[in-house]
């Protein structure tokens, strides 16, 4: 891919897929203890991604159902990112019901729920990525991009200022039940640059 | 004969990663596969007395590896190094006979202490 030649050779690529499915595993660990239920681990997609293509790469994330999304900023060693959380709406009744929770599933119960899991998910990836390169993140607050939206909503809010991003995309999906979730982590070009220093240290 | 040992992992960088944890002063012959498929096929031609198997890879995972290695009765003693960390994910592994399993990122002192623990790395 042209765009992802400028920004990545295919050894950082690799070397990004396999930092992220450390990372990812740590977060999935959190997850099905707090679900009582196995997280299946896909291969993490690294991509290069244009501003213009975010719409694209969240519609092939979850399709056309409607979504519900969080995000969060994260920034540390002159590194900043995004972090994105999306949950097919469909996933709600089943989080519910592994996490206990009582009493009817209303616009509020949703969003703690997404809230709750977003915290686990969001917070162990980052952190699995920064440990591995020796970073320590810093967390912003997450926000709530929207519930039950359309994908073409929610993307008005990535329109940001950033032409290229590295595009780290986890679908995360539970065992036997109906539980679907994309997270999609996005560096800026810039920000690249100084994550690639640190990673052919490690290749090195 | 030195013993044969296989590295099997999709990321270049995690095969590295694995080969430069094994201990310096153990003499072994080290092959590397790329997926599961190559995986099964490198201990088929006996490049893996000794196996470290990652479990996410395309084509055959590591799940996949296993299974052949017992439906086939292949000579293979298997330590699976993976960073699916849930509680799951080991005991599935052990169930389907893996010898030993350790967490990614793998660096060379979990190296040591699982080959010393299971008896793989003797004479030293």
């Amino acid at each position: 891919m042209p765009a992802a030649a400028e920004i990545l050779t295919e050894d950082q690529r690799d070397c990004y897929q396999e930092l992220t499915n450390v990372a990812m595993g740590q977060a999935a660990d959190r997850l099905a203890r707090l679900l009582n239920a196995y997280v299946v681990l896909p291969i993490p997609k690294i991509s290069v991604i244009e501003n213009s293509d975010l719409n694209m790469a969240l519609q092939g994330a979850t399709g056309d159902s409607s979504v519900s999304a969080v995000c969060q900023g994260f920034i540390g060693a002159g590194i900043s990112g995004e972090a994105m959380l999306m949950f097919n709406d469909a996933s709600f009744a089943s989080l519910a019901s592994l996490m206990k929770y009582e009493g009817p599933l209303t616009q509020e119960a949703e969003l703690e729920l997404l809230m709750d899991t977003a915290s686990v998910l969001i917070g162990a990836c980052i952190h699995g990525i920064g440990d591995q390169l020796e970073i320590v993140f810093n967390q912003g607050h997450p926000v709530v991009l929207g519930q039950h939206c359309d994908l073409k909503d929610l993307v008005a809010y990535g329109n940001n200022g950033w032409d290229k991003a590295l595009a780290i995309e986890i679908h995360y999906t539970i065992e036997h039940v109906n539980i679907d979730c994309e997270l999609l982590l996005l560096f800026t070009e810039e920000s690249v640059k100084t994550l690639n220093k640190k990673v052919d240290y490690l290749l090195d | 004969m030195s013993l044969n040992v296989l590295i099997c992992d999709d990321s270049s960088f995690a095969r590295k990663q694995m080969a430069r944890a094994l201990p310096k002063e153990w003499e072994v012959t080290v092959h590397f596969a790329g997926d599961g498929l190559e995986g099964v096929e490198a201990i088929r031609d006996g490049k893996g007395d000794v196996v470290f198997l990652d479990l996410t890879m395309p084509n055959m995972d590591g799940y996949g590896v296993l299974e052949t290695i017992r439906r086939d009765d292949l000579p293979a003693m298997v330590i699976v190094v993976s960073g699916d960390i849930q509680p799951d994910a080991q005991e599935r592994v052990k169930n389907l006979g893996a010898m030993a399993f350790i967490k990614k990122p793998i660096d060379a002192e979990k190296a040591r202490a699982v080959l010393t623990e299971y008896g793989i790395m003797t004479g030293v």
